[in-house]
């Protein structure tokens, strides 16, 4: 059961305490009340480890987003909160030199997210207001935002290493990994693909800084050490984050957007019915498309997605969207069921049973209503022509069927106002499906794409084309091209046989397709995913492990017979296809704390086989919510093995687009602030 | 290049903007490579110019500056500048399904149904 795995996995709650005390003592080094000025990108984090009301506590009297402008503050003490960016401390700077030029007297404290920067202090030296600011940092890392996934939150970590260059990022995950390891124990084994995972492992493994971690917190008894730490970049599976996520959390996060585990929601969606009558079950919420339809100036409201008090949402959130109209049917009879259930309730001892279960029922019920209202927001959209049009591409392009035809399908999208960011995907997913797009069509519908969305998008497609990203290109390359791109040539057909990624849709594999990782995109497979599986469920590329358990089922057996998961072997079996591949190949024996650098004792190989171990999988650069879907469907087919999913943010096709472009996320609008 | 066309995105000051991407252009005319984003900046810039003219004709009534060139042919079908359009179209050699898209949702949302009945 639930309750029962979840024993076995890592407690991650240790990790949000050790952020919100490193707050807490960042805080409290400034004596007196203060005013905090908020880096608006940290908001979202921040909330994920504390609420408002323990800045109070601590001190905080007043809160602002840290931007151009004035700053004027009643209390002497001005802490800035800030990730080490140009732009932040430029405004800071002014910020001082105003109050200097009105002679205002405040005291400074900059804190830097995760860490202290040089260029910061230097800027701040050429500004002439370096002797006025304290800097120091606020370590936030790893914060826990489900049961079995840990993020880093930097939403643009993928921008910054493919298309700026700037590998800040890269080791700052060294970092946050190298304190995991402090806390649960060290990695035996680094294993992964890409040059900037390569480039991650060899970080981690010679000695880092020390890093402070606060005294007081739990310290997490560790029941599943860690078998080994998986690092795979982004760029060794561009094509998965292209595609439309097919989950229900995944198709939220492509058709509403989840930013920080948050989604905004109509107010109506969240504030539960006045008086939820159980006398009246047709009060329930019928699952029927007609009923909620935001209003298009209804007031919004952020809400928080989670499993941990959402029982419903557990259970929906990797299902197919297919599916989740179904099982909210289900959920609304049970419900139903239950209320009625007070009809039988004869004696008093019954009936307060009964009432007992009320406020279960009730908070069930608000849950019900949460998601069917969702899904009546995305359900008109996946019947949109536009939707059903680019899913069509899409596959057609995985198949590589007709390949020339669907660019100017996606021509057709450009005519027809698709957003802009679902046209770049597909011509992304085209060139590197295909090897590049025939030169001609693609000026044409790059000419198009500037010319409907404006050419200021002229720099996106530069960055697209430019290497190492190298994710649109013409075919052929001009002569003139650099050697590395030629080289970073995705083998996407290859691939797509050695690594099992497309699921025939004839009526003998549909079956499949419910039983495989392939669910989350209805038929294909995410590579990441699958190059996991490479290493901790061997198996699992080639044929479908569901099959026997299924099988087992039948006979009554149960998931009891559920096979234990195979030691970690590295890439064992799977060389050929990681050669094939653009970006390192490396697996790594990490030195034990003695200095023992030897390949896996028996005993630990033997320990794998009685007791549960973690893997734990980092994606650098952002992995998508069907990654994280696929990954736990892979956990439930063995036993002995649990995943840590770790990443530096949850991305979306989405969400990359928009940020090489740089229009991403806005900051939020008000002045004042609340997490 | 690429710096004076982000320049060009963050000002306002029409004058600035606009010789920010000629900038721009000037520098992509120098690579031979880069003959489609030099001649995609020129595009810009004549743009440019004529979206200031579509706003003097209309009296400052209507925002054109900045606008995409599909935005710039539902802005002129939304305010009756029709052969405008037509301008556009043939200046930027916009193809013909884009166009016939953009008349067809402009005087869909402008409920002009004797105009769609000739369609």
């Amino acid at each position: 059961s639930l309750g029962r795995e979840r024993d076995q996995s890592l407690n991650l709650d240790s990790l949000k305490e050790i952020g919100k005390k490193a707050l807490i003592d960042a805080l409290n080094s400034v004596n007196g009340a203060k005013t905090l000025v908020l880096d608006p990108t940290l908001a979202g984090p921040l909330g994920l480890v504390t609420e408002v009301s323990l800045l109070k506590h601590h001190g905080v009297d007043k809160m602002f987003w840290l931007e151009p402008g004035p700053l004027s503050s009643t209390t002497t003490n001005i802490v800035y909160l800030c990730r080490p960016l140009i732009k932040y401390v430029k405004i800071l700077a002014d910020q001082i030199k105003r109050h200097a030029r009105e002679s205002l007297k405040h005291r400074y404290t900059l804190f830097l997210v995760p860490r202290t920067s040089t260029l910061v202090s230097r800027i701040l030296e050429e500004e002439g207001v370096l002797g006025d600011v304290t800097i120091s940092s606020y370590n936030l890392q790893f914060i826990p935002i489900a049961e079995d996934v840990v993020s880093l939150e930097q939403d643009n970590a993928f921008k910054e290493i493919w298309v700026d260059g700037d590998e800040t990022v890269i080791y700052n995950s060294a970092l946050a990994l190298d304190t995991l390891q402090k806390l649960y124990g060290p990695y035996p084994r680094i294993i992964g693909k890409g040059d900037y995972a390569s480039r991650l492992a060899t970080l981690l493994s010679r000695p880092l800084p020390e890093q402070p971690i606060p005294g007081e917190f739990n310290k997490p008894v560790v029941t599943a050490p860690f078998d080994s730490l998986i690092i795979l970049d982004r760029q060794v599976d561009m094509i998965t984050p292209l595609l439309t996520q097919l989950t229900y959390e995944g198709l939220i996060d492509e058709l509403i957007g989840i930013s920080n585990s948050q989604v905004e929601l109509p107010v109506s969606l969240l504030t539960p019915p006045s008086a939820p009558n159980p006398a009246n079950p047709a009060s329930l919420p019928s699952t029927s498309a007609a009923a909620v339809t935001p209003v298009n100036n209804e007031k919004m409201k952020k809400h928080h997605l989670t499993a941990a008090t959402d029982p419903l949402f557990a259970e929906f959130r990797d299902l197919n969207f297919s599916s989740v109209g179904k099982n909210l049917n289900r959920v609304a009879h049970r419900l139903d069921e239950d209320y009625k259930s007070r009809h039988q309730a004869k004696t008093p001892a019954q009936l307060r049973d009964f009432v007992g279960k009320l406020g279960g029922l009730q908070s069930e019920h608000q849950a019900l209503r949460l998601h069917t209202g969702i899904s009546e927001i995305l359900v008109p959209i996946t019947r949109t022509d536009i939707f059903n049009k680019s899913l069509e591409i899409q596959q057609n392009l995985l198949a590589s069927y007709e390949v020339s035809k669907q660019t100017s399908a996606i021509e057709d999208l450009i005519a027809q106002g698709a957003e802009m960011q679902i046209v770049v995907r597909l011509l992304c997913l085209a060139s590197i499906t295909a090897g590049g797009i025939k030169a001609k069509s693609l000026e044409s519908i790059k000419r198009d794409l500037l010319q409907a969305y404006g050419y200021n998008y002229l720099p996106l497609l530069l960055s697209l084309s430019a290497s190492p990203l190298s994710i649109l290109l013409p075919n052929p390359l001009p002569v003139s091209t650099a050697p590395s791109v030629a080289a970073s040539k995705y083998p996407f057909t290859t691939l797509r046989k050695s690594l099992r990624l497309l699921i025939d849709d004839n009526p003998d594999a549909l079956d499949e397709v419910e039983n495989d990782i392939s669910f989350v995109y209805s038929g294909y497979a995410p590579i990441s995913v699958r190059l996991i599986q490479c290493i901790a469920q061997k198996n699992g590329v080639i044929s479908n492990p569901a099959e026997k358990v299924l099988t087992d089922e039948a006979d009554g057996k149960g998931s009891s017979k559920k096979l234990y998961a195979h030691p970690i072997l590295g890439w064992k079996g799977f060389e050929d296809v990681l050669a094939a591949m653009p970006g390192k190949t490396f697996d790594i024996m990490q030195k034990g704390p003695g200095g023992d650098s030897s390949p896996p004792s028996i005993s630990s190989l033997l320990r794998s086989s009685e007791q549960t171990s973690t893997t734990v999988v980092f994606f650098l650069g952002g992995c998508t919510y069907t990654e994280i879907a696929a990954l736990r469907w892979v956990n439930r087919q063995h036993k002995g093995r649990k995943f840590l999913i770790a990443t530096t943010g949850i991305v979306s096709g989405g969400s990359l687009i928009e940020s090489i472009a740089g229009f991403g996320k806005k900051g939020p609008g008000s002045k004042d602030t609340s997490i | 290049a690429v710096l004076s066309l982000e320049e060009a995105s963050r000002m306002t000051d029409p004058s600035a903007v606009t010789s920010a991407v000629k900038a721009a252009h000037k520098f992509f005319s120098e690579d031979k490579d880069r003959t489609f984003e030099a001649k995609m900046t020129d595009e810009s810039t004549r743009l440019l110019a004529f979206q200031q003219q579509l706003e003097k004709e209309a009296d400052g009534k209507v925002t054109f500056f900045g606008l995409s060139v599909s935005e710039t042919i539902r802005t002129c079908l939304l305010n009756g500048m029709a052969k405008k359009a037509d301008r556009v179209k043939a200046d930027f050699k916009v193809p013909d399904k884009r166009f016939w898209y953009l008349k067809l949702h402009a005087l869909t949302s402008m409920r002009d149904f004797e105009a769609l009945d000739t369609f």
